[in-house]
Protein backbone atom coordinates (compact mmCIF):
# COMPACT_ATOMS: atom_id res chain seq x y z
CA UNK A 1 0.00 0.00 0.00
CA UNK A 2 0.96 3.18 -0.72
CA UNK A 3 -0.12 6.45 -0.24
CA UNK A 4 1.30 9.77 -2.48
CA UNK A 5 0.58 13.42 -1.00
CA UNK A 6 -0.61 16.46 -3.50
CA UNK A 7 -1.14 20.17 -2.06
CA UNK A 8 -3.86 21.34 -4.30
CA UNK A 9 -5.08 25.12 -4.77
CA UNK A 10 -7.28 26.53 -1.83
CA UNK A 11 -5.36 24.33 1.29
CA UNK A 12 -6.76 21.05 -0.43
CA UNK A 13 -4.64 17.87 0.23
CA UNK A 14 -5.06 15.30 -2.13
CA UNK A 15 -4.00 11.89 -0.98
CA UNK A 16 -3.70 8.83 -3.17
CA UNK A 17 -3.86 5.31 -2.19
CA UNK A 18 -2.85 2.65 -4.02
CA UNK A 19 -3.38 -1.19 -2.06
CA UNK A 20 -5.09 -2.58 0.23
CA UNK A 21 -6.58 -0.57 3.16
CA UNK A 22 -6.45 -3.35 5.96
CA UNK A 23 -4.94 -4.33 9.66
CA UNK A 24 -1.30 -4.58 8.19
CA UNK A 25 -1.63 -1.36 5.99
CA UNK A 26 -3.42 1.09 7.95
CA UNK A 27 -1.17 2.38 10.67
CA UNK A 28 0.95 4.21 7.30
CA UNK A 29 -1.95 5.59 6.30
CA UNK A 30 -2.76 7.18 9.70
CA UNK A 31 0.18 8.23 10.19
CA UNK A 32 0.11 9.97 6.82
CA UNK A 33 -3.30 11.80 7.99
CA UNK A 34 -1.96 12.63 11.78
CA UNK A 35 0.85 14.32 10.30
CA UNK A 36 -0.71 17.02 8.28
CA UNK A 37 -3.35 17.23 10.14
CA UNK A 38 -0.53 17.92 13.65
CA UNK A 39 0.58 20.28 10.85
CA UNK A 40 -2.16 22.30 10.43
CA UNK A 41 -4.59 20.70 7.28
CA UNK A 42 -7.55 19.88 7.55
CA UNK A 43 -9.24 20.07 4.13
CA UNK A 44 -8.53 16.40 2.62
CA UNK A 45 -9.65 14.53 -0.87
CA UNK A 46 -8.64 10.69 -0.87
CA UNK A 47 -8.63 9.16 -3.84
CA UNK A 48 -9.62 5.37 -3.40
CA UNK A 49 -9.50 4.85 -7.03
CA UNK A 50 -6.49 2.32 -6.65
CA UNK A 51 -8.13 0.39 -3.13
CA UNK A 52 -10.37 -2.76 -4.00
CA UNK A 53 -10.55 -3.95 -0.32
CA UNK A 54 -10.91 -1.45 2.92
CA UNK A 55 -11.59 -3.04 6.15
CA UNK A 56 -12.93 -1.55 9.68
CA UNK A 57 -9.89 -0.37 10.68
CA UNK A 58 -9.17 1.57 7.32
CA UNK A 59 -12.79 3.18 7.67
CA UNK A 60 -12.29 4.34 11.37
CA UNK A 61 -9.23 5.98 10.55
CA UNK A 62 -10.94 7.99 7.69
CA UNK A 63 -13.78 8.68 10.36
CA UNK A 64 -11.05 9.43 13.10
CA UNK A 65 -9.58 11.49 10.66
CA UNK A 66 -12.90 13.53 9.35
CA UNK A 67 -14.05 14.12 13.28
CA UNK A 68 -10.77 16.21 13.66
CA UNK A 69 -10.31 17.61 10.40
CA UNK A 70 -14.53 18.93 10.95
CA UNK A 71 -13.26 20.35 14.14
CA UNK A 72 -10.81 22.51 12.33
CA UNK A 73 -13.54 23.63 10.20
CA UNK A 74 -11.99 21.36 7.48
CA UNK A 75 -13.44 18.14 6.00
CA UNK A 76 -12.07 14.60 4.23
CA UNK A 77 -14.09 13.66 1.07
CA UNK A 78 -13.69 10.78 -0.89
CA UNK A 79 -13.32 9.97 -5.01
CA UNK A 80 -13.21 7.50 -7.05
CA UNK A 81 -14.26 4.59 -5.02
CA UNK A 82 -13.77 1.19 -6.66
CA UNK A 83 -16.63 -0.78 -7.38
CA UNK A 84 -16.65 -3.66 -5.01
CA UNK A 85 -15.39 -0.96 -2.25
CA UNK A 86 -18.28 1.42 -3.09
CA UNK A 87 -21.27 -1.65 -2.48
CA UNK A 88 -19.12 -2.23 0.95
CA UNK A 89 -20.00 1.58 1.55
CA UNK A 90 -23.57 1.42 0.72
CA UNK A 91 -24.34 -1.87 2.57
CA UNK A 92 -22.66 -0.11 6.14
CA UNK A 93 -24.34 2.94 5.50
CA UNK A 94 -20.55 4.91 5.08
CA UNK A 95 -22.57 6.72 1.56
CA UNK A 96 -24.36 8.68 3.98
CA UNK A 97 -21.65 9.30 6.37
CA UNK A 98 -18.91 10.61 3.60
CA UNK A 99 -19.16 12.88 1.16
CA UNK A 100 -18.07 10.75 -2.28
CA UNK A 101 -17.31 11.86 -5.34
CA UNK A 102 -16.87 10.41 -9.19
CA UNK A 103 -13.58 12.91 -9.12
CA UNK A 104 -11.02 14.40 -7.58
CA UNK A 105 -11.79 17.77 -9.16
CA UNK A 106 -15.54 17.57 -8.54
CA UNK A 107 -14.52 16.72 -4.46
CA UNK A 108 -11.90 19.97 -4.96
CA UNK A 109 -15.01 21.91 -6.04
CA UNK A 110 -16.87 21.11 -2.85
CA UNK A 111 -14.38 23.08 -0.88
CA UNK A 112 -15.10 26.93 -0.41
CA UNK A 113 -12.18 29.31 -1.75
CA UNK A 114 -9.95 29.95 1.24
CA UNK A 115 -9.93 33.45 2.44
CA UNK A 116 -6.45 35.12 3.22
CA UNK A 117 -5.57 36.10 6.35
CA UNK A 118 -5.95 39.91 6.68
CA UNK B 1 -20.67 -31.85 3.42
CA UNK B 2 -17.39 -30.70 2.69
CA UNK B 3 -15.18 -29.50 4.92
CA UNK B 4 -11.66 -27.94 5.57
CA UNK B 5 -9.42 -26.87 8.09
CA UNK B 6 -6.57 -24.41 8.55
CA UNK B 7 -4.35 -23.02 11.73
CA UNK B 8 -2.04 -20.01 11.66
CA UNK B 9 -0.61 -18.19 13.93
CA UNK B 10 -2.85 -15.10 15.30
CA UNK B 11 -0.71 -12.63 13.46
CA UNK B 12 -1.74 -10.19 10.84
CA UNK B 13 0.84 -11.17 8.91
CA UNK B 14 -1.40 -14.41 8.28
CA UNK B 15 -4.66 -12.98 6.98
CA UNK B 16 -4.00 -13.31 3.34
CA UNK B 17 -3.08 -17.04 4.26
CA UNK B 18 -6.56 -17.17 5.82
CA UNK B 19 -8.39 -15.17 2.95
CA UNK B 20 -6.79 -17.59 0.75
CA UNK B 21 -8.45 -20.44 2.57
CA UNK B 22 -11.68 -18.55 2.92
CA UNK B 23 -11.86 -18.03 -1.34
CA UNK B 24 -10.85 -21.65 -2.14
CA UNK B 25 -14.08 -23.09 0.21
CA UNK B 26 -16.38 -20.44 -1.23
CA UNK B 27 -14.93 -21.09 -4.80
CA UNK B 28 -15.35 -24.60 -4.56
CA UNK B 29 -18.92 -24.34 -3.28
CA UNK B 30 -19.25 -22.56 -6.40
CA UNK B 31 -19.52 -19.08 -5.38
CA UNK B 32 -19.03 -15.99 -7.56
CA UNK B 33 -16.72 -13.09 -7.43
CA UNK B 34 -19.15 -10.77 -5.36
CA UNK B 35 -19.95 -13.22 -2.78
CA UNK B 36 -16.73 -14.93 -1.87
CA UNK B 37 -15.29 -11.08 -1.40
CA UNK B 38 -17.98 -10.51 1.08
CA UNK B 39 -17.27 -13.68 2.90
CA UNK B 40 -13.46 -13.04 2.77
CA UNK B 41 -14.55 -9.31 4.34
CA UNK B 42 -16.25 -10.85 6.99
CA UNK B 43 -13.50 -13.39 7.92
CA UNK B 44 -11.33 -10.92 7.72
CA UNK B 45 -12.68 -8.59 10.12
CA UNK B 46 -12.92 -11.67 12.82
CA UNK B 47 -9.58 -12.28 12.41
CA UNK B 48 -8.34 -8.76 13.16
CA UNK B 49 -10.60 -8.31 16.25
CA UNK B 50 -8.86 -11.98 17.32
CA UNK B 51 -5.33 -11.06 16.22
CA UNK B 52 -5.98 -7.10 18.07
CA UNK B 53 -8.28 -7.08 21.05
CA UNK B 54 -8.46 -11.62 21.87
CA UNK B 55 -4.49 -11.86 21.91
CA UNK B 56 -3.23 -8.13 21.74
CA UNK B 57 0.45 -7.59 21.75
CA UNK B 58 0.21 -9.54 25.53
CA UNK B 59 -1.25 -13.02 24.25
CA UNK B 60 0.37 -15.26 21.59
CA UNK B 61 -1.93 -18.39 20.30
CA UNK B 62 -3.47 -19.83 16.93
CA UNK B 63 -6.22 -18.73 15.13
CA UNK B 64 -8.18 -22.04 13.85
CA UNK B 65 -10.90 -21.85 11.23
CA UNK B 66 -13.10 -24.62 9.88
CA UNK B 67 -14.91 -24.12 6.46
CA UNK B 68 -18.05 -26.30 5.78
CA UNK B 69 -19.99 -26.32 2.75
CA UNK B 70 -23.38 -27.88 3.82
CA UNK B 71 -25.31 -30.43 1.30
CA UNK B 72 -27.99 -27.33 1.13
CA UNK B 73 -24.69 -24.87 -0.29
CA UNK B 74 -25.00 -22.69 2.59
CA UNK B 75 -21.03 -22.15 3.79
CA UNK B 76 -20.42 -22.12 7.43
CA UNK B 77 -17.18 -20.39 9.04
CA UNK B 78 -16.34 -21.50 12.82
CA UNK B 79 -13.02 -19.49 14.15
CA UNK B 80 -11.67 -20.50 17.05
CA UNK B 81 -9.46 -18.84 19.61
CA UNK B 82 -7.51 -18.97 22.93
CA UNK B 83 -7.79 -15.58 23.38
CA UNK B 84 -9.67 -13.10 25.87
CA UNK B 85 -13.21 -13.71 26.54
CA UNK B 86 -15.38 -11.73 23.73
CA UNK B 87 -18.60 -10.47 24.87
CA UNK B 88 -20.93 -8.74 21.58
CA UNK B 89 -23.67 -7.71 23.92
CA UNK B 90 -21.15 -5.00 24.87
CA UNK B 91 -20.42 -3.47 21.56
CA UNK B 92 -23.43 -1.84 21.02
CA UNK B 93 -25.60 -2.32 17.36
CA UNK B 94 -25.66 1.51 15.98
CA UNK B 95 -29.35 2.16 15.75
CA UNK B 96 -29.16 4.99 13.03
CA UNK B 97 -26.94 5.33 9.96
CA UNK B 98 -24.49 8.28 11.20
CA UNK B 99 -24.22 5.90 14.58
CA UNK B 100 -21.55 3.99 12.72
CA UNK B 101 -19.25 6.94 13.25
CA UNK B 102 -19.07 6.78 17.19
CA UNK B 103 -18.56 2.66 17.37
CA UNK B 104 -16.33 2.25 19.82
CA UNK B 105 -12.80 0.14 18.31
CA UNK B 106 -13.51 -3.48 17.39
CA UNK B 107 -17.22 -2.58 17.21
CA UNK B 108 -17.23 -1.21 13.47
CA UNK B 109 -15.78 -4.89 12.52
CA UNK B 110 -18.64 -6.28 14.17
CA UNK B 111 -21.11 -4.54 12.46
CA UNK B 112 -19.64 -5.33 8.92
CA UNK B 113 -19.38 -8.97 9.83
CA UNK B 114 -23.19 -9.12 10.91
CA UNK B 115 -24.21 -7.11 7.57
CA UNK B 116 -21.98 -9.05 5.45
CA UNK B 117 -23.17 -12.45 7.03
CA UNK B 118 -26.68 -13.90 7.54
CA UNK B 119 -25.49 -15.39 10.92
CA UNK B 120 -22.76 -14.85 13.38
CA UNK B 121 -23.01 -15.90 16.55
CA UNK B 122 -20.38 -16.50 19.39
CA UNK B 123 -19.47 -19.34 22.45
CA UNK B 124 -17.22 -18.44 24.78
CA UNK B 125 -16.16 -21.54 26.83
CA UNK B 126 -13.51 -20.73 30.15
CA UNK B 127 -11.51 -24.41 28.60
CA UNK B 128 -12.22 -24.17 25.21
CA UNK B 129 -11.95 -20.55 24.42
CA UNK B 130 -13.76 -18.05 21.93
CA UNK B 131 -15.75 -19.43 19.04
CA UNK B 132 -17.40 -17.48 16.53
CA UNK B 133 -19.46 -19.44 13.96
CA UNK B 134 -20.65 -17.10 10.37
CA UNK B 135 -22.99 -18.32 8.26
CA UNK B 136 -23.49 -17.45 4.66
CA UNK B 137 -26.51 -18.67 2.62
CA UNK B 138 -26.08 -20.46 -0.62
CA UNK B 139 -26.69 -17.18 -3.28
CA UNK B 140 -30.30 -17.81 -4.85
Amino acid sequence: MRVAEERLADGIVRLTVDGRLDAITVPTFEQTLQRLLAEGQSRFVVDLGAVNYISSSGLRVLLTARRLARSRGGEVLLCQLHPRVREIFDMVGFLSVFGVYATCQEAANVFPPQVPAA
Amino acid sequence: MNERCLTVPGHFEYLAQIADFVEAAARDAGWNEHEIYRVQMAVDEACSNIIEHAYGPDRQGDIQLTCCVQDVGDLVISIHDIGKPFDPTAVPEPSVRNAVENLPEGGLGLYFMRKLMDEVTFHFDEKDGNVLTMVKRRPK
